[in-house]
């Protein structure tokens, strides 16, 4: 059996490598001295995969809102049970999310990891739906969406999202809606299944101290044989080239409003190393202009129209790209021209080099530290992984990167027309 | 395969004037961290005052006299964070600052990251920015309005909330029932003369720990017991952690309306046992089969068997003695999940635990203990937490008792546990043309 083995001296870190002939691709990533071992088996597939060609067919198939994460809910079901109680029987902690383009199942443990790794490697192999369960699961799904409408910085980010885009789904919630879920059956969940889970489609990560050699014949003894198929055809409505709207509130039981705002970016990447270069740029400037260290910042917050929960993210896909900032503020809307003014200022003036720098310094140490945690890491890997680059890739960004390649993101991210801002304000 | 926990261990290299120095010496992580504890007992008069302090101190010190200052300190040392703030564990008032940053072997400019991160720290703890000897208008009155925000946006988690309202009405008459954050009324009344001579009190009287971790040199080590060999100590202040026993005749209940779509159920319980205890084991054991994971009854059946909610679970608070159970329900569904809940406490002590409910207790609580060793806040969590509870356990022994629990134990640590309160959050009572639906887009 054939693996790679990669040396980032740079990080201090190694990254074993290795491939199915089914087309899986495996990594391991070893941590020495830790007790806790991870392991993820993810797919390609997440909530904005709602309309799709599967491979053979020529129509195209639309399914229920919610259904990716109504399968990952699924998946943990059996022939002989819930594969949850033979994880806890081990003592460890199965888990799995879904989010807008992935499906993650997981589990950590710290002994008896074999074992684990088998049930893992064989449940998310060999789904057993039956009707009954189906409707058993939408009492909880239909919990865990209230929970989520209770909840004001979920409701202002699906709120933004949906000022970003007019019909793209990823402003849909991860969940779908009680209404939504109430339509799925036993039949379109195989289906959903039948088309994403294909290993080529898949990928597994391990992180702890571990031999690749071991993780790698597990994976090659356990994996099924599938036939090769075509690449799933994904289809996305057309959406238009410009928001939906600038401004979206909603009320809710809260004590002082709570907002998100930024723009949606139209910028299309031709790969993933443009993608990540793309985000650290973004996040970059946002702290250039409105991080801790920023005049305007710490501006805002002695005024009283910013407090320590304000904070700021980019997000960035082949499909779609936007920036978030967010927090409390009694005034969400003078925060909003506080931050306009600052941007255009910094457009006539240019950006403060100095800044850049010392940011780029602080942002290098930050992605560092995401190596103390196995969750992190396995969280960072998944996250980009589909992207067609991996975690490690970061550090070439980090020397190659330019001011100059940061201001002109800035001329094109932080346009004013791109610019939306979400509000939850007190009932 | 082993079964022995080997877990980093906290040595306490010096002990003076009512300051604890401990070492917790690691070379797994990328970064190291220093915390400095300042304790005191969890009173109606202190906390607010003593919650405002570091939120003051952190706008500035005298090298670093604007929060912008530290920003860019924190950002030339590789992204190092620094925060501050209060919790409470038992009735105590736990003060807490802390660095963490990249280690010295990982930074590329050859900084000496451990003294960089003190030198910062100990700026921000013994030289805040004084003005004519006292802390600074300014910053005092908007970390004032700052804390008011705190205080009222507790709301704001719902689910969070509900616990701690629960846990709060549980200790209505005790000091426990005391939020951390402190009492929004109380804030006008704190001058800056006032907020300093609290500093002041705290710095000489409060027994304080210091915290370690990470590759850590006796280098390291020397730098700091040096520094706080300076430091200007008073008589120190007698602390204890409130723990209660406690035999309610009658549950209180207790309904908080608010325009919520999910109802949250919380129900707080007397546990009886002390933190101390040869007891507290089986009481952890016990805890885990309830309500510790998917393994438990509580997920097993309020989630799994009635589909009634999406989370169902069941905590300790060691050092009061409390058990605090919280589910997310249908607020029409609130008398059937009680039932459901309180038939199995029932069912534990009457016996009815499964070889398999017992034995995925253990091990999972196993897993917890192990993996504690992961992560550095939690090692110095652990430590901290002993020094409540006045215990001096290690990882491994704990993980050893655990695993001795029998069935029979359990089942006497459920006759002591007492049902107190069950608090209901729901938007029942709320005025139904004040509820609002959600917008749609």
């Amino acid at each position: 059996m054939n693996f790679d083995k990669i040396e980032y001296d740079k990080a201090g870190e190694v990254m074993y490598r290795y491939e199915h002939s089914s087309g899986l691709k495996a990594f391991m990533i070893p941590r020495k001295g830790y007790s806790k071992r991870y392991a993820a088996f993810a797919t390609h597939y997440g909530s904005i995969n709602n309309e799709f060609v599967i491979p053979g067919d020529t129509a195209p198939t639309a399914v229920p809102d919610g259904i990716a994460h109504f399968l990952e809910h699924k998946l943990f079901e059996q022939k002989d049970g819930s594969v949850m109680e033979k994880f806890s029987a081990l003592g460890s902690n199965p888990n799995a999310y879904t989010s807008f383009n992935q499906t993650v199942y997981l589990f950590s443990c710290t002994d008896r990891f074999n074992e684990n790794f088998d049930l893992l490697l064989n449940f998310v192999q060999n789904p057993f739906i039956t009707q009954e369960s189906v409707e058993k699961e939408k009492g909880i799904i239909g919990q865990e969406i209230m929970m989520y409408q209770d909840d004001p910085g979920w409701r202002a980010f699906f709120n933004l999202l949906g000022a970003f885009y007019s019909h793209f789904p990823i402003r849909i919630d991860i969940a779908g809606t009680i209404e939504s879920i109430s339509k799925i059956d036993r039949d379109t969940l195989y289906k959903c299944y039948n088309t994403f889970y294909h290993p080529s489609n898949m990928v597994i990560l391990v992180v702890g101290e571990e031999e690749p050699q071991n993780v790698f014949s597990m994976i090659e003894a356990a994996l099924q044989k599938k036939e090769a198929v075509p690449e799933i055809k994904r289809i996305f409505p057309d959406e238009p080239g410009t928001i939906n709207k600038d401004y979206t509130e909603q009320a809710l039981s809260v004590s002082i409003p709570i907002f998100q705002m930024g723009y949606r970016d139209n910028r299309r990447d031709k790969d993933g190393i443009e993608l990540l270069m793309h985000e650290v740029a973004v996040k970059l400037l946002l702290d250039m202009i409105i991080g801790r260290s920023s005049e305007l910042y710490n501006q805002l917050y002695s005024e009283g129209l910013l407090n320590s929960s304000f904070d700021t993210d980019f997000t960035i896909e082949k499909e779609y790209a936007f920036s978030v900032l967010g927090g409390e503020s009694p005034n969400p809307v003078k925060v909003k021209e506080r931050f306009c003014q600052a941007v255009e200022a910094a457009k006539s003036k240019g950006l403060d080099r100095e800044a850049y720098e010392r940011l780029l310094k602080s942002t290098t140490g930050r992605y560092m530290r995401q190596f103390n945690s196995v969750e992190r890491i396995a969280h960072s890997f998944i996250s980009v992984y589909f992207k067609g680059v991996n975690m490690f890739d970061y550090l070439q960004i980090y020397d190659k990167i330019t001011f100059k390649y940061v201001e002109e993101i800035f001329k094109e991210h932080f346009d004013r027309a791109n610019l939306a801002m979400s509000v939850v304000k007190p009932v | 395969m082993t079964n022995t926990i080997v877990a980093e261990k906290a040595v306490r290299i010096s002990s003076l004037n009512g300051i604890e120095v401990f070492r917790i010496n690691s070379v797994k992580f990328k970064t190291s961290s220093i915390h400095f504890f300042f304790q005191d007992n969890l009173t109606r008069e202190s906390v607010t005052v003593n919650s405002l302090l570091p939120a003051v101190m952190r706008r500035g010190s005298r090298d670093y006299p604007t929060l912008g200052d530290i920003s860019k300190q924190l950002e030339n040392l590789y992204g190092a964070s620094f925060d501050c703030g209060v919790t409470k564990k038992g009735e105590r008032h736990i003060i807490q600052f802390y660095a963490e940053f990249l280690s010295k072997r990982y930074i590329p400019d050859g900084t000496d990251s451990f003294k960089a991160s003190l030198d910062l720290l100990y700026d921000i703890i013994t030289r805040p920015a004084f003005e004519n000897g006292r802390f600074k208008g300014d910053y005092l009155e908007q970390e004032k309005d700052k804390l008011k925000i705190l205080i009222e946006s507790r709301v704001n988690d719902k689910m969070s909330y509900s616990v701690d309202r629960c846990l709060e009405e549980t200790c209505k008459d005790e000091p426990y029932g005391i939020y951390d954050y402190g009492f929004v009324g109380d804030l006008p009344g704190i001058s800056a003369e006032a907020l300093t001579s609290h500093y002041k009190k705290v710095m000489e009287t409060y027994p304080m720990q210091v915290y370690l971790a990470g590759d850590i040199s006796d280098d390291d080590t020397k730098d700091v017991l040096d520094r706080l060999s300076g430091f200007k100590r008073g008589s120190i202040l007698q602390l204890g952690n409130g723990f209660a026993k406690k035999q309610p005749d009658e549950p209180r209940y207790v309904t908080e309306p608010m325009n919520v779509t999910q109802g949250k159920l919380c129900i707080g319980f007397r546990t009886n046992t002390p933190p101390d205890s040869p007891d507290y084991n089986a009481l952890m054991v016990y805890n885990g089969v309830l309500g510790g994971g998917i393994h438990s009854k509580l997920f097993q059946n309020v989630r799994e068997k009635a589909s009634l909610a999406y989370y169902s679970y069941s905590r300790l608070e060691k050092f009061k003695g409390l058990m605090v159970i919280s589910s997310g329900i249908e607020t029409q569904n609130k008398d059937k999940a009680l039932e459901i809940i309180l038939k199995q406490l029932e069912a534990i002590k009457n016996g009815e635990i499964s070889d398999h409910e017992l034995e995925a207790t253990v091990k999972s609580m196993e897993t917890g203990l192990k993996s504690l060793g992961d992560s550095q806040p939690s090692l110095v969590d652990f430590y901290l937490s002993q020094t409540v509870s006045g215990t001096n356990n290690n990882l491994a022994d704990i993980g050893e008792s655990i695993k001795k629990v029998t069935k029979d134990q359990i089942v006497r640590s459920a006759q002591n546990i007492k049902l107190d309160t069950v608090y209901f959050l729901t938007s029942q009572g709320v005025g139904s043309e004040s509820r609002q639906e959600e917008k749609k887009q």
